[in-house]
């Protein structure tokens, strides 16, 4: 067992582990945050995306030890409060969840990508959302909304 | 019919009310749970296409520690066979191993890592034995392999039951259709086609993989949660395999399931369930069984490998004047849900055109590979694959226009199929109507540089609904105006619970955020056929209106005293009861119940209020000689497909440029919602099975079970938002909640030939298999300029 020291969504979080344990392991397993899926335990799906400093990760890639002092962004911590990120939002209002399973990485994902860059293309959207997998939407209603979303940015910002 | 203006919820795009607690992470799932003392099982599987087993050592296993229980295919663990048609299968295998991957034991301990440990420790010596897995071979009536020598005596269901062949030891089930007479037909025929089309096997990849949590009560009782579609399907067979009496298992579907595309067959329930059971004395401990993503891909049920040989005769002013099919599902060691996809894929080439003179023979047969089941479209995507292929040889010979000779063959309204049922509500016409106009087609696509060709193609396509079927819908009227249903339809991502929750708003007048909708729980939700078929607006929506009838009846008739009006004159709207006609003579709902000492509320008698319906379609079982039938489905969705694509003579690669669809939903109770099953359907199950997916084998092994091999469509491979274009239509059913049939099935049915067609129009190549991959591209046009 080693101790782990990181800020999870803003708060300090301090935990005893094992040295294996992947960070999705330790946010899903350990703190029961059930929004870091696994969807294949190896980078392919997307599933698990975590922000990390800001940068999209898959977390079931990456041991807990690795992100040791550093800021790590869940789903559960992208809403202020009552208030929803504009990403949340858009992906609510444009049907772009189905079963959901993928939406927590999913999100997070187009997250990294609006936080970067706020006024992405179609095209920008698409490459930034290619190594999350979705069965249900076809992406559609998903690209849609990370459009959407980037609209609210905006208007938000002026 | 009323104009949508009129209704509140009915027809209204609205926000998924399940999106929030998915958007926010909160969503539990399967997947998620973790009972208190809760154990992991792991599941040793056979690397044997076909094998005996000879003996199992599992002392290894359980004596390393945090080992809790390790279990055998016994009479004492698996005492019962189960399987949706045909009892074929066991929990655990007994005696043989019929596929790569069958189960032979399992280990609950407390850790994954401890009970996969434990796995690698068991000891399995197998006598290897032949193997069948050519679908061609396994059909003959001298197969080399007979998987269940004990077929006939396997039980089987009595609702719709399977037709065995007696000279065909391999065949599950037989289905047959003799409509008007064939021999006549071809001799009126100017023109006669016979090809033979295939479809590679491929798999539904739920971003949730199969997920099963057992438990016991205090009182002994199997509680089992999972992923399943169908609850009281999985409770059938979980009583069957375990021989436990029905009142003894309870079922419970959690409110969010990552996904389903037909291809939930409840393995891993049954065996948590088993791994519970076996703990010896008291308490037994929660198990949880999750496949490992190359499990589920290796190992799950699949979309068989179809093999459709299809003769059409017609005249040469392009009437189809017959048309001889034969449909082989090439299927797995266990029929499972297969038995009755092998029957029912028969539907969609019966009812596309209307062709006199009609014969289908379609078969399933077992081989030594993995379950292959339920897929988005039930073998109507693969028979039709064939069939709307075929109409675009036969068009092209005619020197006719391929939509042209669609819109003058497909069914409408009045017209009769070839179960000879008089069909209703056939919006083909309209859908052909509807996609020309999407995609453009009388404007020729331009290629723009010459290694890059394009193309369009057009392709029609139905799904029908099943019958016999049965819903049942609960309605609870809460004290503070709350109404909940009760329904053991489960919320795989399609949105039911969204549109029940309009349909109940729209009955008694209230927000949506009014209703509640419980997840399947056999304890609590009453019986239904299963999230299947395309089959839950139409039906549940039935009984839910049903079921909202009654329960108004009731809060009627205890306001009417109150009011001091007749049951017959009242009316509800924003959780009060009022006079139609004078809305101040009102009373709240909560005022109809008596707030109670210590707390609660009451009724005088009665309990609660709570409707109750049940919405049963016995159809007229088909004649097992003809397949005749008055009434064969609940419905029929219609569905055209066009696409443009663009083909790389130099790479093989084919690029969408343009896809469009057009559906007959009956009635879009949730147009955004309908859009959603369009845009799944069409961009990852469409595409993904025309040019990419394909699980490839060798000698009953996969060799592609990671997301890095077995390719489904990414972002990248769907065309951009202005390339995708959709329609909505909406031929009212008769007996359709507002009209409405179904859409989810119907979306893909005909998204592999039309891209087909497009790269025959491209390329002049007509490919005969999907998938088509860059290679066989390349292979095909190097094989076009060795023979010019």
């Amino acid at each position: 067992m080693e101790t782990l020291t990181l800020t999870i969504n803003g708060e300090k979080v301090e935990s005893l582990i094992e040295p294996n344990m992947t960070l999705q392991e330790f946010l899903h397993d350990t703190l029961g945050m059930t929004g870091t899926k696994k969807g294949c335990g190896s980078g392919l799906c997307g599933c698990c995306t975590v922000l990390v400093d800001g940068m999209a990760v898959k977390s079931c890639l990456i041991l807990a030890m690795q992100v040791r002092g550093r800021n790590i962004r869940t789903i559960e911590g992208l809403a202020q409060g009552e208030k929803l990120d504009p990403v949340q939002e858009a992906f609510i209002e444009n049907a772009a969840i189905q079963c959901g399973f993928c939406s927590p990485g999913m999100i997070m994902a187009s997250k990294a990508l609006l936080e970067e860059s706020p006024n992405p293309s179609e095209e920008d959207v698409r490459m930034a959302l290619s190594g999350n997998l979705c069965r249900c939407t076809g992406y559609h209603k998903i690209v849609k909304a990370v459009l959407s979303a980037s609209e609210k940015y905006r208007q938000a910002q002026a | 019919m009323k104009a949508d203006k009129e209704y509140n919820y009915i027809g209204k795009s609205i926000a998924n009310v399940n999106a929030l607690p998915k958007a926010t992470g909160s969503a539990e799932y399967t997947s998620d749970m973790k009972l208190p003392g809760m154990l992991y099982g792991k599941v040793k599987r056979s690397p044997y296409p076909h094998a005996r087993i000879i003996s199992i050592d599992t002392s290894k296993a359980e004596r390393l520690p945090g080992v809790k229980v390790v279990i055998v295919g016994d009479e004492k663990t698996c005492p019962g066979r189960f399987g949706a048609g045909i009892a074929d299968e066991y929990v655990l295998a007994r005696d043989k191993v019929l596929y790569v991957g069958d189960p032979v034991a399992a280990v609950a301990a407390e850790s994954e890592e401890i009970a996969q440990q434990a796995v690698d420790l068991i000891e399995v010596e197998y006598e290897e034995l032949p193997a069948v897995f050519d679908g061609e071979e396994a059909f003959k009536k001298n197969p080399p392999v007979i998987l269940h020598e004990d077929l006939k005596n396997y039980k089987t269901l009595r609702s719709v039951p399977p037709r065995l062949d007696e000279k065909r030891p391999n065949v599950f089930n037989y289905f047959r259709i003799r409509h008007g007479n064939v021999e006549d037909g071809f001799r009126e025929a100017d023109l006669v086609f016979e090809n033979r089309f295939e479809t590679a096997m491929i798999h539904h990849v739920q971003m949730e993989p199969h997920c099963g949590v057992a438990m016991v009560d205090d009182t002994g009782r199997l509680i089992v949660w999972g992923t399943s579609s169908k609850p009281y399907g999985m409770h059938r067979d979980i009583c069957e395999a375990h021989g436990l009496p029905p009142s003894a298992v309870r079922v419970i579907i959690p409110k969010h399931v990552g996904g389903s595309f037909g291809g939930r067959e409840p393995k891993a329930e049954q065996i948590a369930a088993a791994l519970v059971l076996a703990q010896k004395g008291n308490p037994k401990r929660p198990v949880k069984v999750w496949w490992t993503r190359e499990e589920h891909l290796s190992t799950t049920t699949t979309r068989a490998h179809y093999i459709v040989d299809i003769k059409t005769g017609v005249k040469k002013d392009g009437t189809i004047v017959a048309n001889e099919m034969r449909l082989i599902l090439v299927g797995g060691a266990y029929a499972g849900t297969g038995y009755l996809t092998a029957r029912n894929a028969a539907f969609g080439p019966a009812a596309n055109y209307k062709i006199p003179n009609f014969n289908l023979d379609a078969y399933g047969v077992y081989t030594n590979q993995r379950m292959a089941g339920a897929y988005r479209g039930f073998g109507n995507a693969e028979a039709l694959w064939g069939m709307e292929s075929q109409m675009d040889i036969v068009a092209e010979a005619l020197n006719m226009d391929p939509w042209e000779f669609r819109l003058k063959n497909c069914t409408d309204e009045g017209d009769l199929n070839a179960f000879g049922e008089r069909m209703h509500s056939v919006g083909a016409k309209e859908c052909l109507r509807a996609v020309a106009e999407l995609i453009e087609w009388g404007k020729k696509p331009e290629s723009k540089k010459p290694h890059l060709k394009r193309g369009k193609g057009i392709a029609l396509g139905n799904k029908y609904s099943i019958i016999p079927t049965a819903s049942a819908a609960i309605i609870k009227v809460h004290p503070d105006g709350l109404v909940e249903l009760r329904t053991s339809t489960v919320e795989i991502g399609q949105g039911s619970s969204t549109i029940f929750a309009q349909m109940i708003a729209e009955e008694f007048k209230i927000p949506v955020e009014k209703v509640r909708v419980l997840n399947p729980d056999t304890d609590i939700t009453p019986f239904d056929l299963g999230t299947a078929s395309s089959r839950s607006t139409f039906n549940m929506g039935n009984a839910i209106i049903m079921a909202c009838q009654d329960a108004k009846r009731q809060l009627f008739e205890l306001a009417a005293k109150k009011l001091e009006a007749s049951p017959d004159d009242l009316d509800t709207a924003d959780s009060r009861v009022f006079v139609k006609g004078s809305p101040d003579r009102s009373i709240h709902i909560r005022d109809l119940f008596i707030p109670m000492v210590i707390g609660g509320y009451t009724l005088e008698e009665g309990a609660e209020i709570l409707g109750k319906a049940t919405y049963y379609l016995p159809g007229v079982m088909p004649d097992p000689e003809t397949g005749q039938s008055e009434r064969p489905a609940s419905f029929y969705m219609f569905v055209a497909q066009a696409a443009e694509v663009e083909v790389d003579i130099e790479t093989g690669k084919i690029r969408i440029v343009k896809i469009a669809t057009a559906n007959d939903c009956g009635k879009a109770i949730n147009p955004m919602l309908v859009e959603g099953q369009q845009e799944g359907g069409v961009l990852s199950n469409g595409i993904g099975s025309a040019l990419l997916e394909q699980v490839i084998t060798d000698n009953g092994v996969m060799l592609n079970p990671q997301f890095a091999d077995y390719k489904i469509p990414t972002t990248l491979d769907c065309p951009n938002l202005s390339d995708y274009r959709s329609a909505i239509l909406e031929t009212a059913h008769r007996e359709g909640p507002w009209g409405a049939k179904g859409v989810g099935e119907g979306t893909m049915v005909c998204t592999a030939p039309a891209i087909a067609n497009a790269i025959y129009d491209a390329i002049g190549i007509r490919f005969h298999e999907i998938p088509i991959t860059p290679e066989k591209v390349l292979m095909a046009l190097k094989k076009k300029r060795n023979a010019q």
